[in-house]
């Protein structure tokens, strides 16, 4: 219980900490109001009320009308009050469910963000799905027989595989299937259900192939070690068959650091999500991102930071939970 | 499962009998030595001017007037992939320098010292580390600007969290060694210890992680470039690949795309297994000399 509460306390600091070094970044380096009043914002408002700067409107100048425009903007989004003060504001909004409003257009954060995020998911799952069922038997198939032809292909492999970034996998794969073959199609399509799966199969091919070649080394490595364990001589001593020894005795206890890094690999597959969808042209969470920071819509900037780090240490705390369900020895010691 | 697994039987028993680098380190090496070379000489080297125009007709196939053939604009591709080298690999470089030596520092001043300096550089790596970096390298690049130092810095900064970990663990088994503990008795000011007893000793794993780092910080530019972010003037190999991956590019001439995705896929091979390599041989727990 105390442990459960520990990291509970853990997840609310971190999530603070990242979204606080956001709001202060997007603060200090880009300039919030220029999206909501264009050009105007950058005008010293004080010294045309002041007379100091000539009236230029009908050359398409400043006119206190504009800095009334700015002023009102100004109030709306709090944006007069100090830094500390407004980082309070938002978290206190946060609290009460209320992500803010986004500059462009005004919309709801919240409806951005409800409109994103389904689609990322589905991408990133989609992307884990391939990624397991490509390298749980791959892995199987490579340890039955280790450091024979196929198994050295294999691992050779996984190492090329590892080193092709996953924009240039999916552009390559873009060009095979969608320019030259025209299998799949070269837009996200979001009519119904089936083709939206078909549009997402090569993202996800592109985001889960080098996700498959990771888990490949690692439960390759693994199921070796384990397969040279004691009880899986004792099991075969007993008779029992090759296929129920690797199904039931050696796979399980292998599944452990393969399991540590789909933790690990949350940030890199978020990341890699990120780029999937700006090749494949994907409305997903990444992109409102993408869009939002070069525009400096930190409403919906820090909606997405919000989302992103509280999936990653949910995913991490989640981990955890799953070694104790994986190896009894982790279970009684806590 | 017929017969069992075979296993080299000095992995067995912690045991490596012969430290070698072996062949396919040295190719490794001899490929970045070339990319590294062809891209310092560039301006001296007898190439085409990359942003020379109409070099070759528009969209000409790879062949012997142009090697790596042409893109829309009649520029010769074989040039362009040495020149966007330039830029791909001098953000590789600097921003691992200053994820070393702006993480490295702080990994050993945390795994030193203990205690609440510990608490606060393990919090903070802990935050840095619980956001996916190319997220935080897009924020900081979208904010700051798109120059040539800014990216670096951005990606050096993505650096420092992780090598700021593997410098504290590092640092922790080591300070607990018998010479750390001798030097101390000796009367060693604590940063003589650091620089002359830790130093040397973080410093190994740190060197190969140079070759390492640098192939995630040359994919990671790619990446930002994918979004738009990459540097402004000029160009990397990521940029090239961003500007051959348009539908009507890749079906008029892929080899605009086909052969920076070439460079850059060998290039970080050749960093991934010469890194690989030279963590296994500076390991000394392999050696069986160093802590169980």
């Amino acid at each position: 219980m105390i442990v459960l509460a520990r990291r509970l306390a853990q997840l609310v600091a971190v999530v603070l900490a990242v979204t606080f070094l956001a709001f202060t970044a997007m603060n200090t380096l880009g300039d919030p109001l220029f999206n909501v009043v264009g050009f105007v914002a950058a005008v010293d408002c004080d010294a045309v009320v002041a007379g100091e700067i000539e009236d230029i409107s009908s050359q398409g100048g400043t006119t206190l009308g504009d800095c009334v425009v700015v002023a009102e903007a100004r109030e709306e989004f709090h944006l007069n009050e100090p830094l500390p003060i407004r980082y309070g504001r938002w978290v206190g909004d946060l609290i009460r469910g209320d992500f803010g409003t986004s500059f462009k257009n005004r919309i709801p954060v919240s409806t951005v963000l409800a409109d994103r995020l389904p689609k990322s998911l589905l991408l990133m799952g989609m992307a884990e799905v391939f990624a397991v069922a490509l390298s749980v038997p791959w892995a199987i198939a490579a340890a039955y027989r280790a450091n024979r032809a196929m198994d050295r292909a294999s691992t050779i492999g996984a190492f090329g595989m590892l080193a092709l970034p996953n924009f240039a996998l999916g552009v390559i794969l873009f060009y095979f299937f969608v320019v030259k073959w025209q299998i799949f199609p070269s837009r996200f399509e979001d009519d119904n259900l089936a083709l939206r799966l078909k549009s997402l199969v090569l993202p996800a091919l592109t985001l889960g192939m080098p996700l498959a070649a990771t888990y490949f080394r690692l439960l390759r490595t693994d199921l070796i070690t384990t397969l040279q364990e004691d009880f899986v001589v004792m099991a075969k001593a007993k008779g029992l068959s090759n296929r129920w020894i690797m199904f039931r005795h050696a796979l399980r206890p292998s599944l452990f650091s393969m399991v540590t890094v789909f933790g690990l690999n949350t940030a890199a597959l978020i990341g890699g999500a990120l780029i999937v969808e700006q090749v494949f042209s994907i409305p997903g969470l990444g992109r409102a991102l993408v869009e939002a920071s070069i525009r400096d819509d930190y409403p919906v900037v820090l909606g997405a930071t919000v989302v992103i780090a509280t999936g990653f240490v949910i995913i991490n705390f989640a981990v955890d939970l799953a070694y104790s369900y994986l190896d009894p020895r982790v279970r009684r010691e806590s | 499962m017929d017969t069992p697994p075979q296993v080299d039987p000095a992995e067995q028993f912690g045991v490596v009998v012969a430290r070698r680098l072996g062949f396919g380190f040295w190719i490794a090496a001899a490929w970045i030595i070339i990319i590294v070379t062809a891209a310092a000489l560039a301006p001296w080297l007898p190439i085409a001017d990359p942003n020379e125009t109409g070099v070759g007709g528009r969209m000409d196939g790879p062949g012997w007037s142009n090697w790596f053939g042409t893109d829309s604009n009649g520029r010769d591709m074989f040039a362009r992939t040495i020149w966007g080298a330039r830029v791909s690999l001098i953000v590789g470089f600097f921003s691992v320098l200053l994820g070393i030596c702006v993480g490295g520092t702080l990994g050993m001043i945390a795994g030193y010292f203990r205690g609440i300096v510990d608490r606060i550089i393990s919090f903070s790596v802990f935050v840095l580390l619980a956001y996916p970096g190319l997220v935080l390298a897009l924020l900081i690049v979208g904010l700051a600007g798109q120059t040539l130092p800014i990216v670096a810095m951005t990606l050096g900064i993505v650096a420092i969290a992780p090598i700021a970990r593997l410098s504290r663990a590092t640092t922790l088994a080591y300070s607990e060694r018998e010479f750390v503990a001798a030097a101390r008795v000796l009367g060693a000011t604590d940063r003589r210890i650091m620089v002359r007893e830790l130093l040397p000793n973080v410093l190994i794993p740190m060197g190969a992680l140079t070759l390492l780092g640098m192939a995630i910080t040359i994919v990671a530019e790619g990446g930002l470039a994918f979004l738009g972010l990459s540097v402004e003037e000029g160009f990397s190999w990521g940029k090239m690949i961003v500007l051959g991956s348009s539908p009507r590019t890749l079906r008029e001439g892929p080899w605009v795309a086909m052969f920076p995705i070439g460079a850059m896929f060998v290039t970080v091979l050749a960093l991934n297994f010469a890194g690989d390599r030279l963590r296994e041989y500076f390991d000394v727990r392999e050696l069986g000399i160093g802590a169980a």
